[in-house]
């Protein structure tokens, strides 16, 4: 017990005093901090941040504002959360915790999709084209990046599809670039590191590089 | 039968001439670009006898690609070494290639991350959490229809979450036999009289409304329930004689 819990819970107050009290807003705070942490003793930390990951859904929630709504440090957070993932990680539990785009949330794990489409009699999945799917990974790669330098590596017209990408929350306006003419800059949003599996963007596969000598090494020589 | 019609899908000229070095294996760091204008035109024709719209891009590459050939035609004027330097329209034209396949192929491996996340699930935020962060008056009104769009989807898709079990709903004929059966065994709890649009409640159907009215006027023809028309054109019943 602390001094200012013996205070608080040992003490009778006058009058003026709770009025001092309560005109003091940082004594508030510190004895809000106080009765927090009786209930977040360190055995159930872990039991409340699972229940606000459970709440937030598929939102998902950031270390940073987790951090500050348990009122613990970003390193403190971060080993809670990591026992919570390793936790879920045992093959006992039907979902587990991801982080991709840094974004902390639960999902079903892979083994329950044939279930769960017997129980919703859904089978429809979300695809995406291949242009769709070469302007994303054009974004990913060189992002900040504009339309026309999408369209000069691509050959064809962007337009539509950064709209239709937009639309689709995959990616983001990012300022305009110094060029002439100020173009609108294009960057990937955390939708899309959700989407592709990704914690961030270091992440990516690499991208193959050709290589005339390689190449040219003939084989039957 | 001698109908054949091959509908190859290309991203774009880069992607045509991709397939067209990988078809006529032309190394593609040493490109023969007469073999590759010439496969690219007749690729164009071809489209064109299909009655396929050629798109602008296409023409636009075309046109490089004829450039590069037409110059090589004309005999080549005294090259200044002070001129800077420009770089070679091929070279040029490979480095592109090359830089867009390297996308390409990334990009289905990328594709396979996507399919795969799919097949996991989450639940929406719980409700609460939208009540509180959704005050209407704050938010700018401001909008494009692609926000709209955006929006919709969203919507769309909370619905589909929330009433799963509704997708469902097979379409099931019945038969006025049995939908006579189910009106006796309704006609139990029905008042003396009812009219039409009682028995149409559990209807989901058109279909299912005909039906129920086949199957009255089989009732009514065995003496089952008379009926009545008012002057608002409503159809009202009261039980007949039961003989059965």
């Amino acid at each position: 017990m602390t001094n200012l819990e013996e205070y608080i819970v040992g003490y009778e107050m006058s009058k003026e005093e709770i009025e001092a009290f309560d005109n003091n807003p940082s004594l508030v705070t510190k004895v809000e901090k106080i009765k927090r942490q009786e209930v977040a003793e360190p055995g159930n930390i872990e039991a409340i941040v699972e229940g606000l990951l459970y709440i937030v859904g598929d939102d998902g929630v950031k270390l940073e504002q987790l951090a500050l709504t348990i009122d613990r440090s970003l390193e403190d957070t971060e080993v809670i959360l990591q026992n919570i993932q390793n936790k879920y990680a045992s093959e006992i539990y039907g979902i587990e915790l991801v982080a991709y785009g840094k974004n902390y949330k639960f999902i079903s794990k892979k083994e329950i999709y044939p279930y769960a489409q017997e129980l919703f009699h859904t089978v429809k999945q979300n695809t995406l084209s291949q242009s769709a799917l070469e302007t994303l990974a054009i974004i990913a790669y060189k992002q900040p990046i504009t339309r026309i330098e999408i369209e000069e590596l691509r050959g064809v017209g962007a337009d539509m599809m950064l709209r239709k990408l937009l639309a689709r929350n995959l990616i983001k306006e990012a300022g305009r670039s110094d060029a002439p003419g100020r173009p609108i800059l294009y960057e990937v949003t955390d939708e899309f590191m959700d989407s592709f599996k990704l914690y961030t963007l270091n992440e990516l596969p690499d991208l193959p590089e050709y290589n005339s000598d390689e190449e040219n090494e003939n084989l039957f020589e | 039968m001698g109908f054949t019609v091959e509908t190859m899908r290309f991203e774009g000229p880069l992607d045509l001439m991709l397939h067209l070095i990988h078809e006529k294996e032309l190394d593609i760091f040493d490109l023969d670009m007469e073999v590759l204008t010439d496969q690219y035109i007749k690729y164009l024709h071809e489209m064109e006898n299909l009655q396929l719209e050629v798109e602008s891009e296409y023409l636009v590459e075309l046109a490089s690609l004829i450039e590069y050939k037409s110059k090589k035609l004309l005999p080549k004027p005294q090259e200044d070494l002070n001129d800077e330097y420009e770089e070679d329209p091929k070279d040029r034209l490979v480095k592109r290639l090359l830089e867009y396949q390297k996308y390409k192929e990334v990009s289905s491996l990328l594709y396979e991350n996507y399919l795969d996340r799919q097949d996991q699930l989450s639940k929406p935020v719980s409700y609460e959490q939208v009540v509180k962060n959704s005050s209407f008056e704050d938010q700018k009104l401001e909008g494009n229809p692609y926000d709209l769009l955006k929006a919709m989807s969203k919507v769309l898709r909370r619905i589909q979450l929330s009433k799963p079990f509704e997708t469902k709903l097979a379409a099931k004929e019945i038969s006025t036999e049995d939908r006579i059966l189910q009106i006796k065994a309704r006609l139990i709890d029905l008042p003396e009289t009812f009219n039409f649009d009682t028995l149409l409640d559990d209807c989901r159907s058109l279909h299912e409304c005909i039906v129920t009215f086949l199957a009255v006027l089989d009732m009514a023809k065995d003496h089952f329930l008379i009926f009545t028309i008012d002057n608002e054109d409503k159809i009202w019943f009261k039980r007949g004689l039961e003989h059965d």
